[in-house]
Parts: C-alpha cells; structure tokens; sequence
C-alpha cells in the first residue's frame, strides 16, 4: 500500500513546476500585470472622485451658450429696452433642386415685392453656385410664410437682427448696424467694444437717457423746428454735476429700423456733429472771463448807446441800448457791444485759454459714433477777439455748448457730457475754468436774462431756469445772411441751486425768429413736461 | 487554496474587473454622448425660448413706447398733454367754481 501524504499528492503539480531560475519572470508578469490593473484602478478612482468634487462639467458651457448674443441689449438709466438683437432668417436657394426659376420667383414675390424678379430669376438658376442669398432678415412669420409655400430648393440660414423697440426715439443716440451688425452710427459705433463684450457676457448695456425725458424734449424740438420752419434741430438735457445726458435730440428724425429709407439729412446727428457759430450763448462766457480776471466789477457801468468801432469794422446791437448799463444788463438785454469791449480787455490769448479750459476748443466726448471738432481759427486782430467775445468766429457743437455750461452748475468747473450712467463713488473729472463766486454770479445774470431779458419766453413758474439766448446770423457765400439764423437757448435750473443744463437750438431759422421767439418757448415747454420727472416743482398758472 | 489557486483566483478577478470595467467604461461614454446630444438639444431650445423672449421683450418695449401711450390716451381717452396753462392752482379754484346757492328753507 502505497503510503498517503500532501507531498506525494502534489507530486505531480511539484513535477512540472518550473524550474526557479525560469519561474521567476513569470511571476514578474503577473506582478507588472497586477500593478498595472491596480494603476488603471487608481487613475479611474481619482477621475470618479475629481467628477464628484468638481460638479457639472457641462454646467459652464452650457451657460456661456444660453446667455451669449452678438450684441448686447442696450437699456435707459431704468432699465427700458432701447435695442435688441432677435432672431432672423436668410432666405436662401441651392440652385440646383429648384425646378421651375421663374415660378419660384414669382412666388416669392407674392410675399416679398420688394425682391427684383429678374435678380431672383437669375441667381435660382446659377447651377455654379451652391448656395445663393434672395433676401435678409426673415421674421419667423416670414420664414413660416415661406415654408408653406413647399418651394423646392427654398432654404434658410440662422442670423441675428438688430432691432430698435422704440422706433424713432432716441435714433440718433442709438444709431444702427448693417444686416451683418456692424455698427454704423450712434453709441452702436460708440460703444460698440461694450456692446460686443456685454453680449457676449450675457449683460445689458445702460445708457444715462431717460426714455420719458427723451420722448418730451424730441416732441417740443419736433413742434418748434417745424413751427420755425428749421432745417435742423438738436437739444440736449444733462445732469451738470455728474455730466449724465438725460436726453439728446436731433430733428429731422429717422427710424433706426429702417435706417436704409432715410435721408442722410435725417441720419445726421446734430447735437454732436453739426458745428455752428453760436452767438450771445457765448457771452455769458466773456462776462465771466472778464470778471476771473478783474478786468471789471459788477458794479461798473457801461455807455452802449453809440456803435462800437473796432478798426473800420462797426458792431452794434440789434436793439440799441441807452443809458448806462451794468453786466446785468449787457447779458440780459444780450449787448454785442459790451461783449466785445470786455472781449478786447482780455485779449486773444487768454480768451483762447478760457474758451480751451471751457471745452469749446476740442471735440465732446460723447460716446456717439462721430464728435465733430469745432472750427476755430486764432484770432488774427482786434476784430477776431471781440468777435469772438459774442459768439462769431468760433462754431462749436450743441453738446461743446452744453459741457461748457456745465460751469454754473458746479461752482465754476467744468464737467463733459456722458451717455453712460455714473456709479455712486465714480470720480467724475472736472476742470476748473471760473471760481466759485464768478459762477454764482453769473447765475444771476443768466437769470435776470429769463426774467427780464432776451429769454422771457423761458420762464417756467416755480421753476425759475437761468439761461441765455443766441441768434448767430448764417454765413452765406461772402457775408453773413441776415434772413438765415441758427437760434438757440442754453440755461441751467432751478437758479438757486443750478444742477441741470439744457441747450436747444434751431437750424436756418428765418428773419426775425431770434433764440428768445423759438427756442426759448420751446425750453419752457420742456421743462414743464421735465420738471416733474426731476423731482421739480412747477407752480400752475390760472387759466386766462 | 494554496498559493497558486489563490494567485489564479486573483488573476481571474482581475481580469473580469478589467472587463466590467471596459463595459462599464464604454456604457459610460455612450450615456455621456446621449447625455451630451440631449444637453445640446436643451441648450438650442433654450436659445431658442430666449430668442423669443428677446422678440417679446422687444414688442412689451414698443407696446408701452411713450409715442403709442400718448397716442392712445389722446385717442381713447380724450386725453392731452398737460401745460401750465391747463392747471389750475389751488387758490384760483374758487373763481372758476359756480357761485354758492343758497341753502334751502326748511
């Protein structure tokens, strides 16, 4: 009997074993195979636990792809949408699955008779081309108007619209885009690096305009410019303290929506890219340099009565002055005379200084498309500077105009003009141009100007704006043309605590239509709309 | 089980492990391609509703334009647009009042 024991059992197992020396890289193998099993083990372990501790991979671009648009919703200071970009369609053919041209043609002409046949007809049966474009920016109506029809070949591509909700309002602040967006005119030129970065953020853009202001003052310069039979017409409403444009209005107006049916005369923005001589709204100016300099007190009286000769040249007053008169009156009876004798005692070089430090030298620097530079050659003589001294010889914009007022509202120092809204704690650059006492003086006159002066038509009751008006005759083929006139308003309220400027101007008024006849009014009637959306109080008047 | 049987059985492990681990691995990036494929469908109908949001907004914002609200109240309701000279102050009120009657005799 053979005997049982574990090591006879297993003799055979222990018979074809491997021979150490050859057993050894096997068990390497298995070794390596294990570590290798045991790494991919690990590495998906750490990938399990890196998902579970870094959330939703798919969270952040699906984000990104909700939110981004081409361009940016631009808002009003409280949020009203002034423009947007929708969805729109590219009506689009492949020539080559049409059947019938002409038929297809014409049935697309039922929906758009606008599309040239001939053109239609021509491009659906260009087999060389692929892909052929028939029309741009399809609504969804459009596109589903299109669809029903069946055409073979009849296709669309996605695109985006740039659409302006409120129409005509504020078209020349806004501006517009071509068909591709690109911007074209407006802050969508100005801005447009914001906008682009905006949209692709998913945020809005907000402007300093107010749409109810906006409304009131484009509807009072609509009624004035064509009651004076203006070719032309801007204002401007801002806030002079922080520079914020509340409003801002050219005439004639245009819909932005529709930007290619206007004229170039529509399109044209006028508050910051016309230049004009500005007449007696520059006086103001000349009075208060006069004073920052001491070359003369309030209290020294002036005799207007006689023209003013200055080297052969006569200037003279529209409506002659008798008697001694004050600065009060050289400003509220609007005296070219007077003006230009403190003009000449300041001289050239420091009245350019002034008119630099007011901002009538440079561009305004509103975040529109296009600020014009004024023209203002150096004055050659005698002649130039007092000239100058009552608004010739230097044309300027509405919106220079406005900046420059901004002096009274901020105790002499001068702020520009912005289209976007300031945040509490924003530093807000000024530059100092008068002091504190000429300013608070000069407010005065200015008032006195409304009350008893050239600017009495722009009185509102309980509001009491300060304010002066101008009528700069136009230069024609060699003279000044006394049947053609650029008139104008420009005042700042409430004139005990001035902080608002406005400056309204009409363009090729006629004979006889002075600043103080048809922007004046025009002023007092925006204000009366305006004040209460300021927090301003205007005292009714009974009933005559 | 002796050493071998113990290293076999482990072997045997691995590898089902390693194998439910590649089907595992390939139902995983098949879900997350379904998954992906859904996400972009959602992401185009979200685009796609706030398109239309956009285009809504858009028409609230020209629907409550100042022009059309002055228009229809002008037109609807007979309303204007106030000027001073329409108000009247309080203390001029009285002027415009009829004159006071009379009271009646019990």
């Amino acid at each position: 009997m053979r005997p049982f024991g574990a090591a006879r059992v297993f003799a055979p197992d222990r018979g074809i074993a491997e021979p150490a020396s050859e057993a050894a890289p096997a068990r390497n193998r298995v070794r390596f195979l294990a570590l290798g099993i045991f790494a991919v083990l690990m590495l998906l372990g750490a990938r399990a636990i890196q998902l579970a501790l870094s959330g939703d991979p798919l969270a952040l671009p699906r984000a990104a792809a909700i939110a981004s648009i081409p361009r940016a919703d631009i808002i009003d200071r409280n949020g009203v949408l002034l423009a947007t970009t929708v969805r729109a369609y590219a009506l689009t053919a492949t020539p080559s699955r049409v059947w019938n041209a002409e038929e297809t043609a014409d049935a697309l002409r039922n929906l758009f008779p606008e599309l040239d046949r001939a053109t239609v007809v021509r491009r659906l049966s260009d087999a060389s081309r692929q892909l052929v474009f028939l029309r741009r920016a399809l609504t969804p109506e459009q596109r589903e108007q299109v669809l029903a029809l069946g055409l073979a070949g009849i296709g669309f591509e996605a695109e985006s619209q740039r659409v302006y909700p409120q129409g005509v309002l504020a078209a020349h602040v806004l501006g517009f885009t071509d068909v591709d967006l690109n911007p074209l005119s407006g802050v969508e030129r100005g801005l447009d690096e914001e906008i682009r970065a905006a949209g692709e953020a998913g945020r809005a853009v907000r402007l300093s305009l107010d749409v109810r202001m906006q409304y009131a003052l484009e509807t009072e310069l609509d009624v004035a410019a064509r009651a004076a039979g203006a070719s032309g017409g801007a204002a401007i409403l801002l806030d002079g303290r922080s520079g914020e444009v509340f409003a801002l209005a050219s005439w004639p107006r245009f819909d932005p929506n529709d930007a290619g049916q206007a004229s170039e005369n529509q399109r044209r923005d006028r508050v910051a890219g016309d230049v004009h001589e500005l007449g007696s709204t520059i006086k103001p100016f000349t009075v208060a340099m006069a004073l920052e300099e001491e070359l003369t007190a309030s209290g020294e009286v002036f005799d207007l009565t006689r023209p003013f000769d200055i080297d052969g040249s006569l200037i003279e007053d529209h409506e002659p002055i008798s008697g001694l008169v004050g600065l009060r009156e050289i400003l509220a009876r609007s005296s070219n005379i007077g003006a230009a004798r403190l003009a000449l005692r300041l001289g050239g070089a420091r009245q350019r200084g002034y008119l630099e430090r007011l901002g009538l030298l440079s561009p305004a620097r509103l975040q529109l498309g296009h600020n014009q530079a004024p023209i203002a050659p150096a004055a050659r003589g005698r002649r130039d500077v007092a000239a100058l001294g009552f608004g010739y010889g230097l044309a300027a914009t509405p919106a220079a105009l406005a900046g420059a007022y901004t002096v009274f509202a901020n105790q002499g120092a001068r702020i520009s003009p912005t289209l976007t809204p300031r945040a509490p704690g924003d530093v807000i650059e000024r530059t100092p141009v008068f002091s504190a006492e000429v300013a608070r003086r000069l407010v005065l006159y200015l008032r006195a100007a409304v009350v008893d002066g050239t600017g009495r038509e722009a009185e509102v009751p309980g509001l009491a704006i300060a304010g002066k008006t101008g009528t700069a005759e136009k230069l024609g083929a060699e003279t000044y043309d006394e049947s053609r006139n650029f008139s104008s308003f420009a005042g700042v309220f409430p004139a005990n605590d001035p902080r608002y400027v406005i400056v309204l101007a009409l363009d090729d008024t006629g004979a006889g239509e002075a600043g103080g006849a048809v922007a004046a009014p025009a002023v007092a009637r925006t204000l009366r709309r305006i004040a209460p959306m300021l927090g301003l109080n205007v005292t009714p008047r009974a009933r005559e | 089980m002796d050493k071998t049987q113990l290293r076999r059985a482990l072997q045997i492990a691995a590898a089902l492990i390693v194998v439910v681990l590649v089907i595992g691995l390939y139902k995983a990036k098949t879900d997350a391609a379904k998954t992906e494929a859904h996400v972009r469908q959602l992401q185009a109908e979200i685009s796609e509703t706030e398109s239309d949001l956009r285009a809504l907004r858009a028409d609230i914002a020209a629907q409550e334009s100042p022009g059309r609200i002055e228009a229809m109240a002008r037109d609807r309701l007979g309303l204007v647009v106030g000027g001073e000279s329409a108000a009247l102050p309080e203390a001029t009120m009285d002027r415009n009042l009829p004159p006071p009657q009379s009271p009646a005799q019990p």
